[in-house]
């Protein structure tokens, strides 16, 4: 008797859970699909608000913040922008990505910031026909292959920019002695990895070092580094990294110059003596047209210092925005249709040129910018 | 045999040691007299960083200090160690004393969550960038001693010379006066000094702002000597100091010094030579492989540590 209670109470219990299970699954397959009221949309924001990288994600959410303001008011929208902290950790920022998916009324992601947060979240935004449109991950393997459908990025990819290095240290700077050091991330390791290919390759002599990306000590990599030694490029996304590592190869009496890739560029953070930077953006401060945006940024951040990453992810918000107010002209939209506007921008951008995007989420046309560095002075060079 | 090299890694790592023995000793202190791991001890000297920033600001910054330089670091020194002492206090005060009799694990708890709120409180009270010293700006890295293969920019003299004069003066402290020694009554047995009259709450007090004192200090000295901090950065020092300290014998005063030697020493050689010795198979990435390799050899085959004497439990 009482083992068929038992047995009966169990049938029960699991009757339910098929039934709750069975009731739950449609409602929750529906949230990426589901249609927008066009008065409460957001658009959500991947990248490392907290950690050792918060610096770069603070910059690109004040921008997209501030592009959110400036574009509500120009259009009369009432765009808001939901936050995902990844803390530049992979696994946080597919935990982020999920809560963006599930909300209904994100209809477009600016980010993941970094590669490895597009790399956990793109299958999820792709599945959830979610546009993802980053301001700064420049990985090749993002678009190669077009495996996440629904990214897109605003920047060139390392394709791009290690051969530009490679090109200005080996011709313009004239290097054949040469240390490439990466910061162990998923960042700098396949680009540190592509330059000192490309150096070789043009009969550099090459040595490879590396640090972490918390590092604020590199005196004993500088030990390691030769006398002989032209250039030390870092693959870094960290300015300040770049600065201290220049000065301790002075203090360890080394003439090699620095040269940081885009992560390093900073006017305020990395001002060596003499050095070198490359940047996947023009720095808007330099550019006559965009005077009266830096300007309204100013005022919008009571003049809080930024570098190459915000403007970006300014550009990528507009596109998600723009996307949006489009798809939602007939009063309601849904985040495919978004995606697929977000495939035809053809917007003028900040940083001077149109933003349109080639077949695989790529921009068009795509070129990183060298600078050389003295002090505080940063003048495009290459 | 490249003594360039040999000796600039030499250098590298005392200075880095240096640090870690500062550090050590917070958690040398506190482990010593409450059998607890004060987890947020890093972030205190994170905080201890900062406030040397702020005060090297508020003095015209690096670029034109309105005074002397060596007055300036004394301020900033000072300034630190008085904040953060302070800071250890009130750490104590309202996130393990109220936890004294709770189990070991309650307290640990709480300092994990004392770390997370002090980093992001200076997170949001100063952003997310990372701030520099512009100490090559204050002193010139051409500043120094300069002989032969050894290069000392002047600022490493300055933290190696000021971290030891700080352990000295701490020895002294704890073996030469009457704090000193209420302090090593409480260590060994907390209720048989309260029974002797030691007012025991009052000596763990002292204990809090003498080690956050060393852990500010040790901000100031990182900002210094490596120019950069972050509201991240007490994580890195706090392990390594951590480490050194088990190394040293956890809860001995020389061995936390001498732990964050070998520390620094190993950190920086393992850097220089680790692809030599291992062929190429492993590079200077590996260095944090080679520190916690120490860590786990001596947990294995010494758990007290260099200096550390083994505790006797009576059955």
């Amino acid at each position: 008797m009482r083992k068929g209670l038992i047995a009966a109470g169990l049938a029960v219990l699991v009757a339910v859970a098929v039934v709750t299970a069975a009731v739950a699954k449609p409602s929750a397959q529906a949230t990426p699909a589901q249609v927008a009221q066009c008065t409460n949309v957001s658009i959500g924001f991947l990248g490392p608000l907290t950690g050792v990288a918060a610096f770069l994600g603070q910059e690109q959410v004040s921008w997209v913040r501030f592009g959110v303001q400036k574009y509500n008011r120009a259009n009369g929208t009432r765009f808001k922008v939901v936050n995902g902290d990844t803390q530049l950790k992979a696994p946080v920022a597919r935990t982020v990505a999920r809560r963006l998916v599930s909300d209904s009324n994100v209809m477009a992601v600016v980010g993941g910031s970094e590669s490895q947060a597009v790399r956990v979240s793109g299958n999820l935004f792709e599945n959830a026909n979610l546009a993802s449109i980053s301001g700064s991950a420049t990985a090749v393997d993002l678009t190669k292959g077009h495996p996440y459908r629904s990214f897109y990025r605003v920047v060139p990819n390392d394709a791009i920019q290690a051969p530009q290095i490679v090109n200005y240290v080996r011709r313009n700077l004239d290097a054949s002695n040469v240390v490439v050091i990466d910061s162990q991330d998923d960042y700098s390791l396949p680009l540190a990895t592509a330059i000192q290919r490309g150096l070789r390759a043009r009969g550099a002599t090459v040595a490879r070092e590396s640090v972490s990306a918390d590092d604020t000590d590199f005196s004993a990599v500088v030990a390691n580094v030769g006398n002989d030694v032209d250039v030390v490029v870092f693959a870094t996304q960290v300015a300040s990294a770049a600065n201290t590592l220049s000065n301790q190869l002075r203090e360890q009496g080394k003439d090699a110059i620095v040269f940081g890739t885009d992560g390093a560029y900073s006017p305020t953070q990395y001002k060596p003596r003499l050095g070198y930077v490359s940047s996947f953006a023009n720095d808007i401060r330099f550019l006559p047209s965009a005077r009266s945006i830096v300007r309204e940024y100013n005022r919008y951040s009571n003049n809080k210092a930024f570098g190459t990453f915000g403007p970006p992810s300014y550009m990528a918000g507009w596109v998600a925005m723009t996307a949006i107010t489009a798809a939602c002209a007939d009063g309601n939209a849904t985040r495919a249709e978004v995606t697929r506007l977000v495939r035809r921008t053809n917007i003028p951008s900040i940083l001077g040129g149109r933003v349109r995007f080639d077949g695989k989420g790529d921009p068009l046309p795509a070129k990183f910018y060298i600078f050389r560095v003295s002090g505080e002075k940063y003048t495009l060079v290459g | 045999m490249d003594w360039d090299k040999l000796v600039q890694l030499l250098v590298a790592g005392a200075t880095a040691g240096s640090v870690y023995a500062l550090v050590a000793l917070g958690f040398t202190m506190v482990y010593g007299i409450l059998k607890l791991l004060n987890l947020a001890h890093g972030d205190v000297l994170m905080v201890g960083a900062f406030i040397g920033w702020g005060v090297l600001g508020w003095l015209g910054g690096a670029q034109d200090p309105s005074v002397a330089v060596w007055l300036l670091v004394v301020l900033m020194l000072m300034a630190a160690m008085a904040g953060c002492g302070f800071l250890g206090v009130a750490i104590e005060r309202f996130a393990y004393r109220p936890l004294r009799r709770a189990p070991r694990i309650a307290p640990l708890i709480s300092a994990l969550g004392v770390s997370f709120f002090i980093q992001n409180s200076v997170l949001l009270l100063f952003g997310a960038d990372f701030r520099s010293y512009d100490s090559f700006d204050l002193v010139d890295v051409g500043v120094g001693v300069h002989w032969g293969p050894l290069n000392v920019w002047i600022i490493r003299l300055v933290v190696m010379g000021s971290a030891l004069a700080m352990m000295l003066g701490l020895w002294l402290l704890v073996t030469r006066s009457k704090l000193g020694k209420a302090m090593r009554a409480t260590a060994v047995d907390r209720e048989a000094a309260a029974m002797m009259g030691i007012d025991v709450d009052r000596v763990i007090v002292k204990t809090f702002f003498i080690g956050s004192a060393l852990a500010g200090a040790a901000g100031v000295l990182v900002g210094l000597v490596f120019g950069q901090i972050n509201h991240f950065m007490g994580f890195n020092y706090g392990l390594k100091g951590f480490t050194a300290a088990v190394v040293g014998g956890i809860g001995s005063i020389p061995g936390a010094m001498l732990g964050g030697l070998l520390i620094g020493l190993a950190e920086a050689l393992s850097v220089g030579y680790i692809e030599d010795l291992t062929r190429g198979r492993l590079g200077s990435a590996f260095s944090d492989l080679v520190v916690f390799l120490i860590l786990i050899v001596f947990m294995l085959v010494r758990p007290q540590g260099i200096l550390g004497k083994p505790e006797v439990k009576k059955v």
